[in-house]
């Protein structure tokens, strides 16, 4: 048996697990799970022909059980997701070592058990990756589950609670996913995806629905597509900060990935037309469209309502899955493309975003984004990486999650979509909204007298996210380096890929060259600074205690800030709308089965034991007799 | 060399008679018969697997060949059973040494050796003997283990026990006075003409409800609580995790070898899936962890039922994985709940005090959940294909119960995991919180450690599963076995 390139990768994030596991209460655990995390990148890096069209790498090891084989393989697919997952590993990681694990340790957190819990989180999400069958697909899938709950629950109390809700969410999913791998084993008579290929192509409409149904179900909730997106935000804001960066990043686009390995490759959902729902215009792929749509308009706006950064970025970690699934199911060139290098994009400015809310929560120790203001004067360069990083998000140039969403936008309107074009124009102003109240009330406004001596952040914690603020501009600036990756996973999951330069795309339809985008931006900028000082360039220094907007006083003692009750008047229009229906919904189900549970507790604390079973006794003999 | 088949039967029997009479004169000598019978009765039963006797092989027991005289038949199901009651028996053996001890080894003993009698027995009459005799011995240990409350419960037990196996007796008088033979090859035999009616499937019915009681079928389980909830860990553990698997092996002899009535099936069924939900909806709220395991138990149990009512080979390897997972985990739960019994909240934060006993606990429940790749995902893979590839609808509604109660499974399983590594409640100091008892402690451990190598050993594991149930399914073989060539008698 020979290693593989994949046998080598897998091997190395191993050793990282027992290496975190074994020496992980020594001191300099961080660095050295950073370090391996560096080489597993290395690792990958070795597969990079994967990323340009290279053909499949397997692994040595397969196993027989049961009379199911089990292999793992990476391919263009795989190796996009996992590059992305490696990549925010090691910057979290990075950023996690040296001041953070002091205070996180002073503070009385498990640091040992945080290493074990991010390395067995990589470790599984790269099994999952390379799975080779649905059955190794269902047993890595299974794995990241588990792992991202102890991730999530090690931080106790609220944490604990947050993870047990994702957990039941996780469990349900499973199960669907679970019953879904039957009903596919039985039709296919395996679960080596070449047979399931050919079955899916046989198979009845009903049974064909009950299989979407079900893996959409099962993959949309890790998503967190609606309904089932309740579990994410608290889930996510409430681990530790790193962990949250790197859950934020990759964790729930493992759900995307799944989707688009079985419904989108297996079982070719955006190309089946015979999927109708009776008695309306609508199909399968639609349907997945409208959940996208609605996926992105009501967690963007439940965002805008968050007073807790992480919160509020975590419940947009949703909204944007919304715009990856939206891409994908439009599923032409464009779109696919959109869909999938928005992944990437949302990866590199989520992680810098929860990065730098977590260096103001290092240094102030709040996320309330009632309690902070003008600090843009204290941490000038986690200001700038927030700046950065909401531009990639809010979707504008030149930052990097402009040109996904412009190429998701572009293919809405070559398909003749307008109303889910309109749906998710109206998703994205949620997004501006609600970044810039992100903004402000942490960096703008005047400084809080609680906050006079806060330093910038530590330079552990600031380079990985300088890092991420600089690959969130240059793949603004130079969106032909992912799109290569891109167009081999969309080749290798069979879609249509769209031609791709330097600067972006190249269509009959509509091109993008951002290169192009970003010389005109900044050429804009020079000449109204030419023309600003050839005017004379009169500007008036203030300080930062004299600025004012509007808004209202709080109390004497507290700084002129308008953070509290932000948005009070567009809350004076839209705020009727929010409801909790979902939450309730949530709700009614969780006091069904308490009320089940309650009757059958009754039903086994009756003494009667006796008259059951005479009485069950009796029925069936009448039952056989008559 | 086969004939020594019958020590493993006889020698507890007959130490549970000596053994008062030993503990008399010499509690120290006394105190080592029950673990010497019992060791070698374990080495006795793996000999024969290990040697590689041909099986199976029947036994004619007093030099009448059967039908006419009564047999031990032993395939490889068999044999497995009894070991596994063996060696349970020597891991749950009642150490503790007071004026109770004789009573209580002797009824071990006794309840060993009839459970082994239940796995071996070849003959309806035996197995109902067995039974009884099973019967008795828990209802001792049960009383003989507590308080007032274990008396109560045992005297519910024993009025509900007592109805069912009249319930099973009527049973097998009807085929009694249908065929005029209680040999199970010879039924086998003459089934398809004879029992292929009413009178049959009534037959079966009665006998399904009155041993379901032991079985703990819904819903004639409802001591199943009670009892767990108020009698030692050590019994329970037997209970839960043996004789209720003993109880389902006469079903699937009967179901096997002589009902084959879709009907039958058809209730089963029925009866299995609100099994599952009574038990796993009532779990959900539980709030003393000896309850919670017994509900778990019911639900699991109801998923077996499920699985036994799969008519195909496939079912059966699907019931002998659930079977062999459910004794091996709850076995270890009733020995955490040995010191962690008792309500729920006080158990908080008792990682801390107790780690391995926390780890293994959540080792335990993930694979009862079902979580790959520890061996409970693979029964519970084996169960699912089988129910979905059956047409009739009442499967899938199976398969669906099925799925969510694992859900409702993991949300109270895991609730107890976060407690347990939850902060402790204030103002109790570590050293104060619950801990599993040291010996129970460790034989919860041997289980984590046998699960650990059965999810190493996955593949060898499943092909001897299913050579198992390949040799269980087999009807002509057994017939064959037992009415032509009978072995040597004893």
């Amino acid at each position: 048996m020979t290693l593989t390139l994949l046998d080598e990768l897998l091997l190395f994030s191993g050793v990282t697990v027992l290496v975190a596991m074994l020496l992980g209460r020594r001191l300099p655990a961080g660095w050295m799970v950073t370090i391996l995390y560096g080489i597993q990148l290395l690792a990958l890096m070795k597969m990079a022909p994967l990323g340009y069209g290279g053909e499949p790498i397997s692994s040595a090891l397969t196993f027989e059980v049961m009379g199911q084989t089990l292999s793992w393989r990476f391919d263009a697919l795989s190796w996009y997701f996992a590059l992305i997952t490696l990549g925010s590993a090691l910057l979290s990681s990075w950023y996690a070592c040296g001041e953070w694990e002091q205070r996180f340790r002073q503070s009385g957190g498990n640091l040992w058990l945080f290493h074990l819990a991010m390395t067995l989180n990589v470790f599984s999400m790269l099994i999952l990756l390379a799975s080779g069958d649905l059955l190794s697909l269902f047993i890595g899938w299974e794995l990241v589950s588990w792992a991202g709950f102890l991730l999530m629950a090690m931080a106790g109390g609220v944490a604990t609670k947050a993870a047990m809700r994702y957990i039941t969410y996780a469990m349900a999913g499973a199960m669907a996913i679970f019953g879904g791998i039957a009903l596919v084993y039985v039709s296919a008579g395996s679960l080596q995806y070449e047979a399931i290929l050919t079955a899916a192509s046989q198979m009845s409409t009903a049974h064909l629905w009950m299989l979407v149904i079900l893996f959409g179900a099962g993959f949309g909730i890790k998503m967190g597509l609606m309904p089932f997106h309740l579990w994410q935000a608290p889930a996510y804001a409430e681990t530790p900060g790193p962990g949250s960066a790197f859950l934020g990043a990759i964790s729930s686009r493992m759900g995307l990935f799944a989707i688009l390995l079985v419904l989108v490759k297996l079982f070719g959902i955006v190309n089946i037309d015979s999927l109708k729902i009776p008695f309306t215009l609508i199909d399968a792929r639609d349907l997945l469209a409208w959940i996208a749509v609605f996926t992105i308009i009501f967690p963007t706006f439940t965002a805008m309502k968050q007073n807790d950064a992480r919160q509020l970025l975590a419940w947009h970690g949703i909204g944007q899955g919304g715009y990856m699934l939206l891409g994908l199911v439009v599923a032409d060139a464009m779109g696919a493309a959109g869909g999938l290098l928005h992944v990437f994009n949302h990866a590199t400015y989520q992680a810098a975003l929860f990065m730098a809310v977590t260096a103001v929560i290092h240094r102030t120790g709040t996320a309330d984004l009632n309690k902070l203001g003008g600090l843009v004067v204290r941490m000038p360069l986690t200001f700038m990486v927030l700046l950065v990083g909401i531009i990639g998000l809010a979707g504008l140039p030149p930052m990097n999650g402009f040109v996904s969403k412009w190429l998701v936008y572009r293919s809405l309107l070559n398909e003749g979509m307008p109303l889910l074009f309109v749906a998710a124009v109206i998703g994205t102003l949620g997004t501006i909204l609600s970044v810039y109240k992100l903004i402000h009330n942490i960096f703008l406004g005047q400084l809080r007298i609680e906050h006079d001596n806060v330093k910038e952040a530590p330079w552990s914690m600031m380079i990985p996210m300088l890092i991420l603020a600089a690959i969130i501009f240059i793949t603004g600036l130079l969106p032909g380096i992912p799109l290569a990756w891109v167009a081999s996973v969309q080749q290798a999951v069979g879609l249509p890929v769209s031609d791709y330069t330097l600067g972006g795309v190249e269509s009959a339809s509509g091109s993008l060259d951002m290169i192009w985008v970003i010389g005109v931006l900044f050429a804009g900028f020079g000449i109204g600074a030419l023309i600003f000082y050839f005017a004379g360039g009169r500007s008036k220094r203030v300080h930062q205690l004299d600025n004012y907007a509007g808004g209202h006083f709080l109390t004497a003692d507290v700084r002129y800030q308008y953070s509290d009750n932000f948005y009070a008047g567009l809350m004076h229009l839209i705020g009727g709308w929010y409801r909790g229906s979902f939450l309730w919904l949530e709700q009614s189900v969780k006091s069904l089965v308490e009320f089940l549970s309650l009757g059958m507790q009754g039903l086994y604390r009756r003494a009667n034991a006796e008259f059951y079973l005479l009485s069950t006794a009796l029925f069936v003999i009448a039952w056989v007799v008559i | 060399m086969s004939d020594l088949i019958v020590l493993p039967l006889v020698l507890p029997l007959f130490g549970a008679f000596l053994l008062p009479i030993v503990m008399r004169t010499s509690i120290s000598i006394g105190a080592w018969i029950g673990p010497a019978i019992l060791a070698y009765g374990c080495w006795i039963l793996g000999d024969q697997w290990i040697s590689g006797t041909t099986l199976p092989f029947s036994l004619a027991i007093g030099g009448f060949a059967p039908p006419m005289g009564i047999n031990l038949y032993i395939d490889s199901l068999a044999l497995l059973f009894a070991f596994a009651v063996q060696l349970l028996g020597l891991l749950f053996w009642p150490f503790k040494i007071d004026q109770e001890t004789a009573r209580r080894q002797a009824l071990m003993l006794l309840l060993v050796a009839a459970s082994t009698g239940l796995a071996l027995s070849g003959d309806l009459f035996n197995l109902y003997v067995f039974y009884e005799l099973v019967a008795v011995a828990t209802f001792g240990l049960i009383a003989a283990s507590g308080g007032s409350a274990a008396y109560a419960s045992a005297i519910r037990y024993l009025i509900l026990s007592g109805i069912g196996s009249v319930l099973t007796l009527l049973g097998i008088a009807l085929i009694y006075s249908q065929t005029g033979t209680l040999n199970l090859a010879h039924l086998a035999q003459l089934a398809p003409e004879q029992l292929n009616n009413k009178l049959g499937l009534t037959a079966f019915l009665t006998i399904l409800i009155g041993v379901g009681v032991k079985a703990e079928l819904f819903p004639v389980n409802t001591w199943v609580p009670e009892v767990y909830a108020t009698a030692t860990s050590r019994v329970s553990a037997f209970l839960a995790g043996l004789v209720s698997k003993l109880a389902l092996l006469i079903i699937l002899r009967l179901l096997v070898l002589i009902f084959h009535q879709p009907e039958a099936i058809q209730v089963m069924l029925v009866l299995g899936i609100l099994g599952v939900i009574s038990g796993e909806l009532a779990a959900w709220r539980a709030k003393d962890m000896r309850r919670m395991l017994a509900f778990s138990s019911i639900g699991q149990l109801g998923m077996i039922f499920i699985a036994l009512a799969i008519p195909e080979q496939g079912g059966l390897l699907a019931v002998l994985a659930l079977t062999f997972h459910h004794l091996l985990i709850k076995s270890g739960l009733f020995m955490l709940a040995d010191g962690w019994g008792g309500a729920i909240e006080k158990l908080r934060g008792a990682a801390k005090r107790s780690p391995l006993a926390a780890a293994i606990f959540v080792l335990f429940s993930l694979s009862l959940i079902g979580m790959p790749p520890l061996p409970g995902f693979w029964a519970k893979f084996t169960l699912i294909t089988q129910l979905a590839a059956q047409t009739s609808p009442l499967y899938l509604i199976g398969l669906t119960v099925f799925l969510l109660a694992t859900v409702i499974e993991a949300a109270y399983l895991l609730r107890l995991a976060a407690l347990l590594y939850g902060p402790a409640a204030k103002d109790t100091p570590i050293d104060t919180l619950a801990k599993p008892a040291g010996l129970s402690l460790a034989t919860a451990s041997l289980f984590g450690i046998g699960l650990l190598a059965a999810a190493l050993f996955i593949a060898p594991v499943g092909d001897l599963l299913n050579h198992v149930a390949g040799q269980a399914a087999n009807t002509d073989l057994y017939i064959n076995t037992v009415l032509a060539g009978t072995g040597g008698s004893q």
